[in-house]
């Protein structure tokens, strides 16, 4: 995972600036960005601030208020560059629509946000685990 | 452990690959129910049928004989009902264009098989611990 992007689409301050601790402390070496809403996000995977190299993982609240994680994900599925990317969602609001709606987006994980710090610490550190497992592509078709 | 009522499809053709996996699925105490076809043609069958009944997760080998991997990815990924299920690809092939390839198709994960069996039990072990956090 070095040398590797990672876009967080979440406007919780708090649940951010616990997320980068986390990050830290767990040794996650990708490169982390940040969005607070679709437009920005979609900003950094196709608009004037273009992240190079695309991340390769996305974690989205997608039903944070002001985020359209549903119309984000299908845009980014639909887009040859982008589809590839493995987003997981990660969110504390129930919403079975949405949740059905990422799924059939094939999300990569669905799971929930914790707030405390050893809970998002274990989230962060099993997430990290899971990525150093799995093999990525160098590069897309 | 991921929630006892997952059901989890192992496609595998590999007879001492599948016995790998039910070895390394005891030691790590998983109890979720393994189904296991031989190739993406009896696979699909057993989805289609609902032997293997919702909710499910595929494991899935890419090399196989009568449909490999990808193809059956790409069946999968164009029907309706089976669409929105999370597959790992577990494969010996580190061929940068298979990855593509899954990756395009969504698989939630691209695993090399290890090629020894502690290895197996690790590699179990976190996808258990990645499984134990998702909601399906």
């Amino acid at each position: 995972m070095e040398g590797s992007n990672i876009l967080i689409v979440d406007n919780c301050k708090t649940y951010i600036e616990n997320a980068v601790k986390a990050f830290s402390e767990t040794g996650i070496q990708s490169t982390l960005y940040f969005a607070e809403n679709h437009i920005e996000a979609w900003s950094l995977l196709q608009g004037d601030q273009k992240l190079s190299p695309l991340p390769k993982i996305m974690l989205i609240d997608i039903n944070a208020v002001g985020i359209n994680g549903i119309d984000l994900i299908s845009k980014i599925r639909l887009d040859s560059e982008l589809k590839s990317i493995l987003i997981f969602v990660i969110s504390n609001i129930n919403n079975n629509e949405n949740k059905l709606a990422a799924l059939n987006l094939n999300v990569a994980g669905y799971m929930h946000k914790p707030f405390g710090n050893e809970e998002i610490i274990t989230l962060f550190s099993t997430l990290n685990n899971y990525w150093n497992n799995i093999e990525f592509s160098s590069k897309s078709k | 452990m991921i929630h006892k009522l997952v059901n989890i499809l192992l496609v595998e053709d590999d007879e001492v690959d599948v016995m790998n996996l039910k070895r390394a699925f005891k030691k790590n105490n998983i109890q979720n129910e393994l189904f296991v076809a031989g190739n993406g043609v009896d696979a699909l069958d057993m989805l289609r049928t609902a032997i293997v009944a919702s909710p499910r997760i595929i494991i899935l080998d890419l090399n196989m004989p009568k449909m490999n991997g990808i193809e059956f990815l790409e069946i999968l990924r164009k029907d309706e009902k089976l669409k929105s299920i999370s597959v790992f690809v577990m494969t010996t092939s580190n061929e940068d264009s298979d990855k593509i390839d899954a990756y395009n198709l969504n698989v939630a994960g691209y695993i090399l098989k290890p090629l020894s069996f502690e290895k197996f039990i690790t590699s179990v072990a976190t996808l258990d611990n990645f499984w134990s956090l998702c909601e399906m």
